[in-house]
């Protein structure tokens, strides 16, 4: 009786923990499902044949590492940084006019545009970490229509107005084949998303990404608990700046061309019903809605003038129907089967002793 | 002196384009706290609307005006209905920034629309008034930058009239300064939602017709405006009437000083700087409350 009355005791203090950290939101990475991810992911380029569909996916890997870094801020960090798509060209144009004026390697030249683009979402952040609310959305929207505006009027040269810059060598890997070159496009741009992925989880799992959450849900009560919200919060516009310079640079070097397009409204919504889709807050959320959404664009190729109104209608509806997005969603689906599975479970082990 | 001459009568005119498009802004968020990303979109279906009763019917001028209110109003109502009404009330959802992006959407379902009906080319409109009269030699004004002033000074002050004097414009004040106060009084606070979602399209839609002869007409035309607009409503602070109208002269007056002076193309950037010095002072605008105690 004693024995029995102390065994459940000690199991409910063991399954305690587990619960709190799944209602706290914190990611449990499977190994299982992570690991067939990664070899499907891999193996993807082999079993596609048309070089088409490579480059489709290639450009959702590279929108993943921008979305990933997006995240952070408006995710994690609950700021309405709406500036992310300049960000993400800046660091396009960097990699662009370091590759087209000196001699330094690729993968260097991604790590120098990452950089640059952090240190301009720091300049971003400082002005809009003073703001609150709908101001900051303001104040980093017209950011990043003004950084459009002036490449496109721009006449120097430097930039190449609204034409862009092209003629660079990328990568260096112009010689090869055209299906083994998209293959490697891929892969690049594949192990851009690891390690963004990783970051990410590292962050989120640190003590600075529980202070970034503690001060998106309650700033008052994280600041008075000693969480600093300038030094976090800059932190994070810096971090997501580098990555989000990253992307931009894989873009640069995968096409060979940046241009004023990189921005844009329609560009801000296609990433935006990305994120808000796959779920704004979660690690897999922006993964899973960058890829609902790059299927749903490339099978509307044909039909470009309901494209965007089609992506207008998917961001409404979705807002309006279910606002966390699908990931949280599901996560709460198979969280309440797998308690329903454990509840059985515990009932059977009861009345087997 | 002729340059002085020509940055005032800028001021004036793109004071009151900036006004018209900004008040209604500042409306909408001041009564519903949404900031209305679809403003923009008015200006263009507002050109639009006079577009295809102009060219396309050959009805007299003045009628397009009081088509495109009317079309713009319309868009505003259903704007609140499909982007705004469905969110309202909803636990554990950030409200404004949920509805920042729904009307977000709706622009861009707006803007596709219209680009699919009419195809991206840059349509021309004639002046309301052509001609022009001279100040001096160099100095001169056309016919239709008078009526733009003339109109939207005119609107401004219907506005506050209507504000100060009708049922309906008190109930928005009053909705706009309490909330609940305004329901005890038996203010119905949804229907006041609906008016003024539809006024503030209305003023935009206006506005966007007295623009069309300036910038054409085409799908992109309310970019432009929304980012000035914006760049207004930060500055003066979000939901201050009186504060949107000094607000919408001085940036006014400073855009056209340095696109005389300087280059039009520096125009934006320029005030994006003095926004972000604005800003780093006063964080809520020259006229805004602050909503709650900075940290």
């Amino acid at each position: 009786m004693n024995a029995a009355s102390g065994s459940t005791t000690v199991s409910t203090a063991k399954s305690q923990p587990a619960s709190i950290r799944s209602f706290l939101g914190w990611p449990k990475a499977g190994p299982i499902p992570l690991a067939v991810t990664a070899v499907v992911a891999i193996a993807l380029p082999l079993v596609l044949h048309s070089t088409y569909w490579v480059g489709v996916c290639t450009l959702a890997l590279i929108w993943m590492v921008l979305n990933q870094s997006w995240n952070l801020v408006l995710g994690y960090s609950g700021i309405w940084n709406f500036g992310q798509l300049a960000i993400y060209a800046i660091g396009g144009y960097t990699a662009a006019l370091v590759s087209l004026h000196t001699g330094i390697p690729w993968p260097l030249t991604i790590v120098v545009a990452g950089v640059a683009a952090m240190l301009v979402s720091l300049v971003l952040a400082i002005p809009s970490l003073r703001l609150r609310g709908i101001y900051v959305s303001l104040l980093t929207f017209g950011f990043a229509e003004v950084v459009r505006l002036l490449v496109i009027a721009d006449s120097s040269g430097v930039t190449g107005g609204t034409f862009g810059l092209s003629g660079f060598d990328g990568f260096g890997i112009s010689a090869m084949a055209p299906e083994a070159r998209s293959r490697t496009f891929y892969w690049i741009a594949l192990v851009g998303v690891a390690i963004t992925l990783l970051a990410m989880y590292l962050i989120v799992r640190s003590p600075l990404g529980t202070g970034l959450m503690a001060l998106r849900d309650n700033p008052a009560l994280a600041a008075a608990r000693g969480v600093s919200p300038m030094k976090y919060q800059l932190v994070s516009f810096g971090i997501s700046g580098f990555f989000a310079g990253v992307a931009g640079a894989l873009y640069a070097f995968t096409y060979g061309v940046v241009s004023p397009s990189l921005m844009g409204l329609g560009q801000m919504t296609l990433l935006v019903t990305m994120l808000v889709v796959g779920g704004m807050g979660t690690l897999s959320g922006p993964l899973v809605g960058t890829a609902i959404l790059t299927l749903v664009q490339a099978e509307l190729q044909n039909w470009p003038e309901i494209r965007l109104i089609l992506l207008g209608v998917i961001l409404l509806a979705i807002v309006v129907l279910m606002p966390r997005g699908v990931v949280p969603l599901l996560a709460h689906r198979t969280g309440r089967l797998k308690s329903w599975m454990a509840q059985g479970n515990s009932a059977q082990t009861k009345s087997s002793t | 002196m002729n340059a002085i001459l020509q940055t005032l009568v800028s001021t004036v005119v793109q004071g009151s384009m900036l006004a018209l498009i900004a008040i209604g802004m500042t409306l909408v968020y001041g009564t519903l706290r949404v900031l209305n990303m679809a403003q923009g979109v008015m200006v263009m279906v507002g050109g639009f609307a006079a577009y295809t009763t102009v060219v396309r019917t050959g009805l007299p001028t003045w009628i397009c005006l009081i088509v495109a209110a009317v079309v713009t109003f319309l868009l505003g109502v259903l704007t609140y209905y499909s982007a705004v009404k469905p969110l309202l009330g909803r636990v554990g959802v950030d409200f404004e920034m949920t509805a920042f992006i729904t009307t977000f959407a709706i622009a861009t379902i707006v803007q596709s629309v219209v680009l699919l009906i009419y195809g991206p080319r840059q349509k021309p409109f004639d002046p309301l008034w052509p001609g022009r009269i001279d100040i001096t030699s160099d100095v001169s004004i056309t016919y239709h930058s008078l009526i733009m002033a003339a109109v939207a000074i005119g609107a401004l002050v219907g506005l506050g009239l209507f504000l100060s004097r009708s049922r309906y414009g008190l109930a928005i004040t009053a909705v706009a300064q309490n909330l609940d106060a305004a329901r005890l009084m038996g203010i119905p606070a949804r229907r006041v939602y609906v008016v003024t979602m539809g006024i503030a399209a209305a003023l935009a839609g206006i506005a966007g017709v007295l623009l069309a002869p300036l910038y054409f007409v085409y799908p992109n035309a309310g970019d432009l405006p929304l980012l000035q607009a914006l760049i207004v409503v930060i500055f003066a602070g979000l939901g201050s009437v009186r504060g949107t109208i000094y607000a919408s002269y001085i940036i006014g007056f400073l855009s056209a000083a340095v696109a005389i002076y300087w280059k039009s193309a520096y125009a934006l950037p320029v005030l994006y700087v003095v926004i972000l010095l604005v800003l780093v002072v006063r964080p809520n605008g020259i006229a805004g409350k602050p909503q709650e105690a900075r940290l």
